[in-house]
């Protein structure tokens, strides 16, 4: 396993959470509006390769929030202030559901933050012909539910979703699912003008999606596959929301693919 | 002793099976409408008004009205509505909206011209309570739960200004935005309507309607518990520096009345059917209490208070999942003969002491006819008893207050 540290990075008064590790160009991983599941298999293989940066976002984890900061655009803003803070520009970029949706509009919006980019599940488009599963209505049981096609198949199921939590992890849990209300609330999961932005990314995008993802529907990734020139879009079958936990294997050689 | 009638005006014609297999198990926001039948609904929405309307007749003070939505547990999804044809066609009694959930609303200042309009219908019967809404409010209205509470003060501030300063004027505020406000529809009473804050006992609401002198009205919660929040609101007015006495408190409790008690036992059943929904399944707790409604946690005004509320001993369980005999045992609805929920509400009002009494005399399955011969049996024994135990304990209420001070 690759060493990692755990530093506050300090982005003008607001502290930041971030796990670094690994040796290699920068790789910055964007986490889902569930937070930060921590230092991963896959992850640990990224940062055999590169050096990972992954932050827990402002008002998630151990990382504050400035009051201002609401939405995903006020997110993306603050993120370009965060690289600009530890020195890093054209960096590679992966971001797994809302996680992609923040690496999005950073990319839509300020061009030279990085030099590829991987969207794992991500919303931030609105689906023409399904939907994106309500996690707001739903019990935090009910969405992990909805997040694997198969459990049994996901290594670190047990470690990441069936540990006991203490008071203070379930406390931050539901500051998580507050920061997810605040960023993500209406319209739902998605913001009716990236998808005219998109047009403007002129980077190598690879959207990887699990075929059976019951939380953001695969139409998603074809609508951004669409609005996205150059990009490709990687199907791994038999797989739900999480393919970086679900199958980690299969994730990891398709990210180090692209991102070679 | 102000005395208003409440009921919740329930849909029942829907099966438990019905419920059970809706998504989430749930009577309210995602049970779908077509288990409702407009047909019925017609003949339910003219009975109540009825009821409301002989409410005048048999004495009541005020007619308590509530609204709630995507629900068959209340039909008053638009009570101003309501409370306009009931502000025309009753000469005395008060219209107390209980109250307009003000952070689901986009646009205040529709609500404060609605409320000024039934004010002048009424020739200033109107009493203008605001609520936050319960959490599920939040998910009908799609409005963020994360900003409920700013926006309920924002709302009541711009509702306020609106009433009494004259326009035109602007507002910027973080949730509202107005280029022009200067509604020509404005309240009788002056400066505005009396306002009244209903709720379920939450600190920070406490504390807010506490500052303002507004008179806070528990929603049937626990007695016991009702006497630490009537603590906490002293200790906040006292703070504001005044002392606050029955006039500042409302109690709304369930009161069913027959000719004789097992008559009434039979006929309240329909508080189990009511606004808990046929088959009494519980609504899921996500849908109560949305992710972000229970507002800021580490508020150093309103920490102090926190742990300070006994428990309700049917919290868990649940007022809507223990059994009828349980509930009625313990004097939280009372229901028999004219004589028997006189002597017990004596009790229960000896305890919380409150100038304003909701009560709640039907719901659910209860039949139109049991209704109006409860209506008619308050009329003629119950409500001149409780103004008896009223006057014995001085329960005075907020207009012989104002009488008085005049």
């Amino acid at each position: 396993m690759v060493a990692f540290k755990e530093e506050m990075v300090d982005v003008g008064g607001t502290k930041v959470h971030t796990m670094k590790g690994g040796s290699g160009e920068p790789l910055l991983l964007l986490h889902g509006a569930g937070g930060n599941n921590g230092w991963l298999k896959s992850i640990d293989a990224l940062a055999e390769k590169y050096t990972v940066y992954y932050p827990s976002h402002p008002g998630y984890g151990k990382s504050e929030r400035p009051e201002w900061l609401e939405t995903i655009p006020d997110m993306a803003a603050f993120y370009t202030w965060y690289l600009e803070t530890l020195g890093l520009e054209g960096i590679r970029a992966v971001g797994f559901s809302m996680g992609g949706w923040i690496a999005s509009e950073i990319a839509a919006t300020c061009g030279h933050s990085f030099s590829k980019l991987m969207l794992v599940g991500a919303v931030g488009i609105k689906p023409n012909v399904a939907e994106i599963a309500d996690l707001f209505i739903i019990s935090p049981a009910q969405v992990l539910e909805l997040m694997f096609h198969d459990p049994n198949q996901a290594p670190e199921y047990q470690d990441i979703y069936q540990k006991e939590l203490t008071p203070e992890e379930a406390m931050t849990a539901e500051t998580n699912r507050e920061m997810a209300v605040r960023l993500c609330w209406k319209p739902y999961m998605h913001d009716p003008r990236l998808a005219n932005l998109l047009a403007r990314v002129n980077i190598p995008t690879r959207m990887v999606w699990g075929k059976n993802d019951q939380i953001v529907p695969l139409e998603c990734g074809e609508l951004y596959n669409e609005a996205i020139k150059g990009s490709d879009l990687v199907v791994i079958e038999n797989c739900g929301h999480s393919p970086q936990v679900e199958k980690p294997d299969e994730f990891i050689k398709i990210a180090l693919d692209f991102l070679a | 002793m102000f005395l208003m009638r409440f009921t919740e005006r329930a849909y029942t014609s829907y099966t438990e099976e019905a419920v059970r297999n809706s998504a989430n198990e749930a009577v309210r926001l995602t049970f779908s409408n077509k288990n409702f039948d407009p047909q019925i609904g017609a003949r339910q929405y003219n009975e109540y008004l009825d009821e409301y309307e002989y409410c005048e007749e048999v004495g009541f003070d005020g007619l308590m009205l509530n609204e709630h939505h995507n629900t068959p547990t209340c039909l008053g999804a638009t009570m101003n509505l309501e409370a306009a044809i009931l502000a025309r066609n009753t000469k005395k009694p008060k219209i107390v909206l209980m109250g307009n959930p003000l952070p689901t609303f986009e646009n205040p200042l529709r609500v404060a011209e609605e409320i000024a309009e039934i004010d002048m219908i009424s020739n200033g019967r109107v009493v203008s309570g605001f609520v936050r809404g319960t959490g599920v409010e939040s998910l009908a209205a799609n409005v963020n739960p994360l900003h409920n509470r700013e926006r309920f003060e924002e709302a009541h501030d711009l509702i306020i200004k609106t009433w009494t300063t004259p326009g035109p004027f602007r507002w910027e505020g973080k949730h509202y935005h107005f280029r022009v406000v200067n509604p020509f529809q404005l309240p009788v009473q002056n400066p505005h309507p009396p306002v009244w804050i209903p709720g379920l006992g939450s600190p920070q609401t406490l504390v807010w309607a506490a500052e303002r002198g507004y008179p806070y009205i528990y929603l049937e919660t626990d007695p016991q518990g009702t006497q630490d929040m009537m603590a906490i609101y002293t200790e906040a007015a006292r703070e504001v520096g005044y002392e606050p006495g029955p006039e500042n408190f409302g109690y709304l409790c369930r009161i069913h009345v027959q000719d004789t008690d097992e008559k009434a036992y039979e006929s309240a059943k329909g508080f189990l059917t009511g606004n808990v929904g046929v088959g009494r399944v519980p609504v899921p707790k996500d849908y109560m209490l949305p992710v972000g409604y229970g507002g800021k946690r580490d508020d150093p005004k309103i920490s102090k208070y926190l742990g300070r509320i006994r428990k309700d001993p049917f919290l868990g369980l649940g007022l809507e999942t223990a059994s009828y005999d349980q509930i009625l045992a313990s004097n939280r609805w009372i229901v028999g003969s004219p004589e028997t929920v006189i002597r017990k509400l004596r009790e229960t009002l000896s305890v919380i002491r409150p100038g304003i009494l909701g009560v709640w005399t039907n719901d659910g399955d209860t039949t139109h006819a049991d209704t109006m011969r409860c209506l008619e049996l308050m009329g003629q024994e119950v409500l001149p008893g409780i103004r008896e135990i009223g006057k014995d304990l001085e329960l005075t209420d907020p207009f012989q207050k104002k009488a008085i001070t005049a």
